[in-house]
């Protein structure tokens, strides 16, 4: 009987053992990954509060990953310091005294002169402001400063810096208008031909589409100095710096039939050899811009959702993004531009390690607004975008 | 062949029962009564699907085949009958695409007599496959009207997104709830059909109870195991400071899971907890502001395995002032050959004594909360093993039954 038993309990354990098995519950959890608990509503400790902290620009400044965020309707964002080899929140700074009336860093930073990174706002109210700012690491403060409207009455959804040519690009919101602001002289330059005109808005308001779901999310710089840009509908655009003109590439964003207006660009990034890749938001098509031909080749769509949030290249010479959103989440993907294409890297689950935790819990990264690597591409970085977001940080060997 | 199985359901708890030190002998076989749900021969598991309703004095429970179809179930505290309400895909006129795993969630009366659960993807298809056509498209909101027998679908969450587990509001009739897996704390009224997201609150493993005070605030944890209270006087939700207590060396997996199971001692104002770090709670709610915790120690306290390694998904407050719970399940038991044991705790004294002891095959694995009828009965919602279940879904092979406790008196 007790041996009958005994077996019973065996084969009970083995079939459960194999369900578990068969399951799909495995998870992006490289060596050396690690997440750090970036907000946390009623904190002893010095973290964000609860809706003022989606990650929605990041970027890596030698041990530093310095992050923008958004916040909900009548709050204010944060600019904040992650230091990566203390793997922990160490400054933050409230924007609502540097610029009041503010509620998104949404635009991603670009690198200025001087070690300072430059972002937008987006104004809290519709008809406010947005305004430039520049901000560094400064010994345990976080210094910002406020560079001025670019454009009047419009917020700036989209930002990219060019260094040696002293200009800062900009997509204003909501119009769509393409600006530069010189850093040298402080003048600004606006440029219409980038916003919709009122058919394409009549079209765009057919498909119940918002400024926030159609303007280019991102703008990339080539070796150049050109600057891209995508416009509705499924367009791409590109400025010339020294021509100072807009024109719009013969190419379009890779298309699924039928969803053309919802093609926009969601991320950029540049390979070594000066090929720029992007990830269109509208179906989730990864694709790749030769800036001498002006060609677009559709890569494919590394998940079944729509979205590429973030691109970056790794050390290891490997693409790697982040694609899927709500009212999915987010899976990882690599994509070697040597040939084996696609890995779809599944659902990042990197361990928190806190003061009150220090036995460490899993965290799994849902809504991922963020991507940015270290200079030297081993690291890499997710910023989340929820109701409390955390930094996730993994390694690339 | 159902008289077999009850006699040898019945033979099996007698030669189970183990360790009745001297004076604890109240807790007998004669105390406990188990009831199959009929016209459900694929049922496989309740979950924490179970709830009173003190207007029809009827117990109901959400049984599942653990993959696409979920019975509604009703026990008649008076007749003794239990009966086959419906199945909730036929019921709620749900379409193929809006397939349902189980109901996960507690069922709970409001204040109109009805009662509220939710539904669940059950599976990892639930998880995983989403926007596949394959993929699951949400869980639902649900009321059952028992005057009526009519269930209304209130329509769903978040899409893509189970709804585990649960509360109402016991003046106005609003829904509090959090889905699996991206741990969204929600709130919806159904009067003005609004949906309220909060956001996410949580992390790996989705923290599967929801619980409210005597003022209907609402309150759920967050990745710390910190009381998150929705306060509904500001319809807003604030969080404790501090974690809730564990044992030194709790998982962080044990942490994250939060709060199990609950009992209501209202005429203490006391709120007792169970979490999955094994810990049993005294909460003393407040009407603004979060309340006292008090720390009562282990649920189970053995060297067999760490003290924080016991699982309890069930927790009632018995007519004599005791605490009553079964641990065992999901691979954590609380003795070597693998058994589950209800548990005798005395919150005044702070002493626990096993009551009685019973093998996977005659229950695996027990959920509900404080779910009791006027006469001091308690029921649980119970899983036995069985291999025959097998092909069933996943989570174990198993058959699920309604338990019937009694502490004071005999259940027959």
């Amino acid at each position: 009987m007790k041996i009958e038993r005994s077996l019973l309990f065996i084969s009970a354990g083995f079939a459960w053992l194999s369900i578990l098995l068969q399951a799909e519950y495995t998870f992006f959890t490289p060596p050396g990954s690690f997440t750090v608990e970036v907000s946390l509503e009623n904190s002893p400790y010095v973290r964000l509060p609860i809706y003022r902290n989606a990650i929605t620009s990041l970027e890596v400044v030698g041990d530093y990953v310095l992050g923008g965020t958004s916040a909900i309707p009548g709050r204010s964002p944060f600019l904040f310091a992650v230091s990566l080899s203390k793997r922990r929140l160490e400054r933050v700074l409230d924007m609502s005294p540097v610029l009041p009336g503010q509620r998104c860093i949404q635009s991603g930073f670009g690198r200025g002169p001087e070690g300072f990174l430059y972002g937008g706002t987006i104004p809290d109210k519709p008809g406010g402001s947005g305004h430039l700012f520049k901000f560094k690491v400064n010994g345990n403060e976080i210094e910002a400063f406020d560079l001025g409207t670019p454009v009047a009455g419009q917020g700036i959804f989209a930002l990219s810096v060019d260094s040696s040519r002293g200009r800062i690009y900009g997509i204003s919101h909501p119009s769509g208008n393409f600006f530069l602001q010189d850093l040298r002289n402080h003048t600004t330059k606006i440029f219409d031909e980038t916003s919709p005109s009122k058919e394409i808005l009549a079209f765009l308001h057919q498909y119940a589409l918002k400024p926030a779901d159609y303007l280019s999310r991102r703008l990339a710089i080539d070796q150049k100095g050109r600057v891209y840009g995508s416009q509705p509908v499924n367009k791409i655009f590109r400025f010339d710096p020294d021509a100072q003109r807009i024109d719009l590439l013969e190419d379009e964003l890779p298309k699924v039939w039928g969803r053309r207006p919802l093609g926009r660009v969601d991320a950029w990034t540049m390979a070594p050899d000066g090929i720029l890749y992007g990830g269109n938001a509208g179906d989730g098509q990864l694709f790749k811009l030769d800036p001498e031909t002006g060609r677009v080749t559709n890569l494919g769509k590394p998940v079944m959702m729509p979205r590429i949030t973030g691109l970056t290249f790794g050390a290891d010479g490997k693409l790697y993004g982040v694609s899927g959103a709500s009212p999915g989440y987010a899976h990882l993907f690599s994509y070697d531009p040597g040939g084996r294409g696609f890995v779809d890297l599944g659902n990042p689950r990197f361990t928190m390690t806190e003061p009150g935790l220090e036995q460490g819990i899993a965290w799994r990264g849902f809504q991922i607004g963020s991507v940015a690597a270290s200079e030297d591409g081993r690291v890499i970085v997710l910023g989340e975008e929820e109701s409390l977001s955390q930094l996730m940080v993994f390694p690339v060997r | 062949m159902k008289q077999k199985a009850s006699l040898f359901l019945l033979t099996t708890i007698c030669l189970s029962l183990t360790w009745a030190p001297s004076g604890a002998s109240e807790v007998s076989e004669r105390n406990i009564r188990f009831v199959d749900y009929p016209d459900f021969p694929e049922a496989h598991s309740t979950w924490g699907s179970i709830g009173f309703s003190t207007r029809y004095d009827k117990v109901f429970i959400g049984v599942t085949n653990h993959r696409d179809r979920v019975g509604l179930f009703e026990y008649d505290v008076k007749s003794h009958r239990m009966r086959l309400c419906g199945f909730i895909p036929d019921m709620a006129n749900l379409r193929e695409y809006q397939w349902q795993g189980k109901i996960h969630s507690q069922i709970v009366e409001g204040p109109d007599g009805s009662m509220y659960f939710t539904t669940d993807g059950g599976e990892s298809r639930e998880e995983y496959l989403m926007d596949h056509p394959h993929g699951y498209s949400g869980g639902f909101f649900m009321k059952w009207d028992p005057s009526s027998d009519r269930l209304t679908n209130l329509g769903t969450a978040i899409q893509y997104e189970s709804i585990k587990d649960l509360a109402v509001d016991q003046v106005d009739g609003q829904i509090s709830a959090v889905s699996y897996p991206q741990v969204h704390f929600v709130t919806y009224d159904p009067k003005a059909n609004r949906l309220r997201d909060f956001g996410r609150l949580g992390s790996d493993h989705v923290p599967r109870v929801l619980f409210r005070d005597w003022w209907s605030n609402v309150y759920y944890v967050d990745w710390r195991q910190r009381l998150v209270k929705y306060e509904r006087s500001g319809g807003r939700l604030i969080f404790a400071r501090e974690s809730l207590p564990s044992f030194e060396g709790t998982p962080g997996e044990h942490i994250i899971t939060g709060i199990t199971a609950y009992a209501v001692d209202r005429s203490s104002g006391v709120m007792y907890l169970i979490t999955y770090g094994a810990k049993m709670l005294a909460f003393r709610p407040t009407q603004e502001g979060i309340g006292a915790v008090e720390d009562l120690g282990g649920i189970f306290d053995a060297t067999l395995r760490p003290a924080w390694n016991y699982y309890c998904p069930n927790l009632a407050l018995g007519g004599n002032g005791k605490l009553y719970y079964f641990i065992g399940g999901h691979g954590m038991y609380a003795e070597e050959s693998e058994s589950v044991v209800l548990m005798e705790f005395d919150p005044k004294k702070r002493s626990k004594r096993m009551a009685l002891n019973f093998p996977l095959e005659v229950i695996s694995e027990v959920t509900g909360s404080d779910v009791k009828d006027s006469a001091g009965n308690l029921y649980f919602a119970g899983r036995r093993n069985n291999p025959k279940a097998e092909q069933m879904g996943e989570s174990g092979a198993s058959r699920p039954f309604m338990i019937i406790f009694n502490p004071e008196k005999g259940t027959e």
